[in-house]
């Protein structure tokens, strides 16, 4: 071997074991353990209520062949034309399910929303805050998300902006070739779910920012000649999310969303963050301590400006944009923190005068091996709490307890019985498990959760309904209702309860169903069932006695 | 004798040039802001407040709630009985209009305060002030008005004048904010932030000013103590903090709540947030002191909206000292680079008719809203003032049922005889009867049972209530609609009648105005 092959190979092998060292460092170890812990609140139960007319539809696209031109679950807005947004989701959503079942679903959205926490942290760590602040920064970051982590569609679109900002970033500091990855990914995003419309915004607002900035002379300013090749990045992801089976309009579909006063209104995700609720006290001390930091540094780059104005406006206008504050603020919390440090050290140390310090001992690192073990130890612990904590959210049931008690599980169950397909009039948040259970059977609801496919003019008119607004019994009869079914306890059924022209026909734990009195002949129900005591609806049942119940 | 030196005269006449230009803007702005905090009685709390003026003026300060037929869980808290005398004999002597005037006016006041609070070191010129002012006055339109919050947002106003001169060393002026402590005490509970401000200037001052230190504590110390001087005596403490940490309270009055960022003001709120923190990154930073408190009263803005006030007049000299700041910093030499020439002001002749034709047309604007009939129009369209003559002449003396925000105009129209439910005073009627409101407000499922109990027959309703349609239901009639306020009068149908098969309708067919 040459002396210079020699030094080659000693060099790649101290660098290996520099590597070794860190990652088996205290700091390094804090890191993983944070990796881990992330994952832990990102890994929940399926709670979306829209989860199962996603399931529904990619079931019904795989069995069409194709996409459903217009709305197949509703009896109210059966013409109006369904822009499947979704679809490439819904697919693999049946897919999964078909393979895995529910639990499935559960481990591959928690691994899509984990991975964008990931990249999170790889764009904060181009800036190399020290590993303490990164990994509190993170830890942070996952109880701030709180209120918005949970298996849904709308993780895809957390997980890929993380990964644009990243990449991009990673462009602005070190250029290189890797943010063209984007150009496929996009491809994929459009199909996947329509606000992949955030990503290209966030790559047009950081050309903006870097464009502004420039002229304002503000710190630390990406290269101009990057600029360029960013904007044509930006051209040909706008250019490829129109390959997409909705074809080019799914570029404005979201802006129909932002739009809609009705959705924004009437939709509680689309409702502002309120600071009494315990859950979102962290991403408003975040939000607040990020406001604190960057007046306290007072340098910061003009892209981390823009994308902290505009992810906060979101965010304070609706809790469900936490997430994207998350995914681009949280890289600019870290800087921030990692700029204030030394001098909030200072600070904290001139406040504590004390005698003058001994000089400090070399610090001397254990073994390797003890290292590697302790190391492994930990991995294996944490690995150990996380798959304890992940299982029993896979083995979860659609004919579940827990789903029994959330949706009306026990009420398909019943109406799945009957002879001949039924018009419901349905809660908006559980007009798709309604579909999920009875569309098969024919049966249609009254309204569910793709409000743009709703459309305003129907989210009012539900709206009304359900607040018992003057008119609310023509409106839902005017339909051809045949039967209503809600939860008990709401002001329709409390109303439905004491109307003279309607009758009740069944009550279990969760829900009441009403039929017009003057349809009693002709609605053909099943009889009310008597559930098991052991079984789930038995359970369900057993927390409000069916009373009053009677079978037509 | 020396004569003058001519430098010392030409530099005299400069500033009293800028004085005078300084003094001009601020006027303009003023006006500007007269405009945009005078409001009609928006606010529904007002009408009870009202009541209350009348009962004190009339029997003194009430020992238990007064207007409603619920027992309310907990004694009367008089505390704002300074604020209610006033009131109603504004009103008595010049109507809505003059109320709502006197009102603008003291909102006015706070933010000129808060705009002379800058000292004059800190040179900041006339156009950054009255653009400040200018900011201030457009988010103080969304929480002015007649309201008790404006007397807070004033006496925030005041305490900040103080606190700034007397760090300037201008001390003797701290000793006046306990006679304020004492007065606002008796006005409203935005006190506490006037405290917690003086407490935040006494922990952030440096240690070297030892006795003004000890000084501002002595003030402190007398301010707290000041304010027990009221009806609720020791107990305003504690009656606070129980309003301010009472989920109810939080859940049934809006203004508790967090800003609703689809509203334009709260968009308008927070793009002054962005505005100062962005001045204040780019100018050099505020001071402990300011950031302190620019922070707590975010925090205070974000838990409850209706601290939205105090952080608009906080943020006045915010804006105009760190905007300038930041002007001459970044903008004012890139101009002069490119123009090579001083910047000019405007001729004194001009500036005074500018001034003077502002006013002319600011006055245009304001006049017919402070007339009687502009505040009579507003009242009959917002409140069911026919609804309650009407239930006055044919159900006299029997109880009504309302939504809390019509609560307290009932409680207004038919101050004796207890047939209110309830108006916005979560705090004294406590939890049960909040609970009861709300059995028959969110039509949980006890709620006939509510109105059965508590001997319910007649209600006045907006016409697209919930509880319009669900009485309906029950076989409720409706006696009359009142068009203007869209509002209905409903009576219980007399028993055994059978309930009707048909919904309510509006308007509703065949049935009178009110």
């Amino acid at each position: 071997m040459t002396s210079v092959a020699a030094e080659a190979v000693h060099e790649e092998r101290s660098r290996f074991r520099a590597r070794l060292d860190s990652w088996t460092s205290p700091s390094g170890l804090f890191i993983a353990a944070v990796l881990v812990i992330t994952a832990l609140p990102v890994t929940r139960t399926i709670q979306d209520p829209d989860f199962w007319w996603h399931l529904r539809a990619g079931q019904l696209i795989l069995q069409h062949g194709g996409l459903l031109g217009n709305d197949p679950f509703t009896y109210t807005v059966a013409n109006h034309h369904w822009t499947m947004h979704e679809w490439l989701n819904e697919v693999l959503f049946a897919v999964e399910f078909a393979i895995g079942g529910l639990g499935l679903i559960v481990l591959v959205l928690s691994a899509v929303t984990w991975l964008g926490l990931f990249a999170i942290m790889q764009k904060a760590r181009l800036r190399n805050p020290g590993r303490g602040v990164l990994g509190l920064g993170m830890l942070i970051a996952v109880v701030a998300g709180f209120p918005i982590w949970g298996p849904r569609v709308q993780m895809i679109t957390f997980a890929f902006s993380a990964l644009t900002l990243f990449l991009v970033e990673r462009y602005m500091v070190r250029g290189g070739k890797a943010m063209w990855v984007l150009v496929p990914l996009f491809v994929l995003w459009s199909n996947l779910h329509g606000e992949f419309v955030i990503g290209l915004g966030f790559m047009a607002l950081i050309l903006v920012a870097e464009v502004v900035g420039g002229r304002l002379h503000m710190p630390d300013p990406a290269q101009r000649s990057r600029l360029l090749p960013l904007l044509y990045l930006l051209i040909a992801c706008t250019a490829v999310s129109m390959i997409n089976l909705n074809g080019p309009t799914i570029l404005f579909y979201a802006a129909g969303t932002q739009a809609s006063a009705a959705q924004q209104s009437l939709i509680e995700e689309w409702f502002s963050p309120s600071f009494h609720d315990w859950e979102v006290l962290v991403y408003g001390a975040m939000m607040l301590s990020l406001a604190m930091l960057i007046v306290f540094n007072k340098r910061i780059r003009a892209r981390d400006v823009a994308l902290v104005l505009v992810t906060t406006a979101l965010s304070l206008q609706s809790a469900r944009h936490i997430e994207l504050f998350v995914a681009a603020s949280t890289p600019v919390f870290i800087d921030q923190l990692a700029l204030a440090t030394p001098r909030m050290r200072a600070a904290l140390g001139r406040l504590r005068p004390g005698p003058a310090r001994t000089p400090a001992r070399a610090r001397v690192q254990p073994p390797l091996l003890f290292r590697l073990t302790a190391c492994a130890m930990l991995m294996a612990g944490l690995g150990g709490v996380y798959i304890a904590w992940l299982v029993p959210k896979m083995q979860l049931q659609p004919y579940s307890l827990a789903y029994a008690q959330e949706f009306p599980v026990c009420a398909a169950q019943w109406l799945a019985g009957a002879p001949a397909p039924l018009r419901i009039f349905n809660q908006y948040g559980e007009g798709g498990y309604l579909s999920y259970e009875l569309s098969s059977h024919g049966d249609k609801v009254f309204i569910f959760g793709d409000a743009a496919l709703m459309g305003d003019q129907m989210l009012e008119t539900y709206a009304s309904a359900e607040t018992v607004a003057p008119g609310w019994d023509a409106t839902i009869r005017r339909f051809g209702t045949d039967i209503v079914l809600y939860d008990v306890n709401t002001p329709l059924t409390d109303v439905l309860d004491h109307a003279a022209d309607w009758t009740k026909v069944y009550q279990d734990g969760l829900s009441v169903a009403f039929v017009p009195t003057d349809k009693l002949s002709s609605v053909k129900l099943p009889p009310v069932p008597h559930w098991a005591p052991g079984s789930v609806c038995g359970r369900q049942v057993k927390a409000t006695p069916n009373t009053g119940a009677q079978n037509q | 004798m020396r004569r003058p030196d001519l430098l010392v005269v030409a530099g005299a006449s400069a500033d009293r040039r800028a004085s005078a230009s300084r003094i001009a803007w601020i006027a303009a702005a003023a006006i500007v802001v007269l405009v945009l905090t005078v409001q009609p009685f928006s606010n529904s709390d007002v009408w009870w407040h009202l009541a209350l003026g009348r009962l004190i003026t009339t029997s003194g300060i009430p020992a238990h709630e007064p207007f409603s037929f619920l027992p309310a869980a907990h004694a009367w808290v008089g505390q704002q009985w300074l604020y209610e005398v006033p009131l109603a004999g504004l009103v008595g002597a010049g109507g809505a209009g003059l109320a709502s005037l006197v009102m603008g006016l003291a909102a006015v006041a706070a933010v000129v305060l808060a705009a002379l609070s800058i000292p004059w070191s800190s040179r900041v010129s006339g156009p950054w002030l009255a653009v400040a002012m200018v900011i201030t006055g457009v988010v103080l339109n969304s929480v002015a008005g007649v309201t008790s919050a404006v007397i807070s947002v004033l006496g925030v106003a005041i305490v900040l004048f103080v606190i700034n001169r007397w760090r300037d060393g201008q001390t003797p002026a701290v000793w006046g904010l306990p006679v304020l402590f004492l007065v606002w005490a008796n006005m409203d509970a935005g006190f506490a932030a006037g405290l917690l401000i003086l407490l935040a200037a006494l922990l952030l001052t440096p240690r070297a000013d030892a006795s003004r230190r000890r000084q501002l504590a002595l003030v402190l110390g007398i301010s707290a103590v000041a304010v027990l001087a009221n009806p609720v005596g020791p107990g305003i403490y504690a009656s606070m903090l129980s309003g301010i940490f009472d989920p109810g309270v939080a859940r049934s009055l809006a203004g508790f709540g967090t800003p609703d960022f689809h509203q334009w003001w709260a968009r308008l709120f927070e793009a002054e947030v962005v505005l100062v923190i962005v001045l204040w990154t780019v100018s050099g930073g505020p001071d402990r002191f300011n950031a302190i408190a620019g922070f707590g009263l975010l925090i205070a803005t974000l838990y409850a909206q209706e601290n939205l006030g105090l952080l608009a007049v906080f943020m006045t000299p915010q804006l105009a000292i760190h905007g300038s700041r930041a002007w001459a910093r970044h903008v004012t030499p890139r101009l002069q680079r490119r123009s090579g020439r001083a910047a000019r002001h405007l001729h004194p002749v001009a500036t005074t008719a500018a001034l003077l034709a502002l006013t002319a047309a600011m006055l245009v604007a304001l006049v017919p809203r402070v007339s009687a009939s502009a505040a009579a129009s507003y009242q009959a369209s917002t409140y069911p003032e026919a609804a309650a003559t009407f239930a006055g002449d044919h159900f006299a003396g029997q109880r009504i049922y309302t939504i809390d925000t019509w609560g307290g105009y009932l409680a207004y129209r038919f101050p004796s005889g207890r047939i209110v439910f309830l108006y916005d005073e979560p705090a004294v009627f406590g939890s049960n009867a909040l609970a009861l409101y709300q059995d028959i407000d969110q039509l949980v499922p006890s709620w006939v049972h509510v109105l059965t109990t508590e001997d319910i027959h007649h209600a006045i309703l907006p016409a697209e209530a919930r509880e319009a349609a669900a009485l309906n239901v029950l076989g409720w009639t409706v006696n009359c609609y009142d068009p203007t306020s869209k509002s209905l009068v409903m009576s219980s149908p007399p028993s055994g009648t059978p309930p009707p098969l048909t919904g309510l309708v509006i308007p509703p067919p065949g049935v009178p105005d009110c």
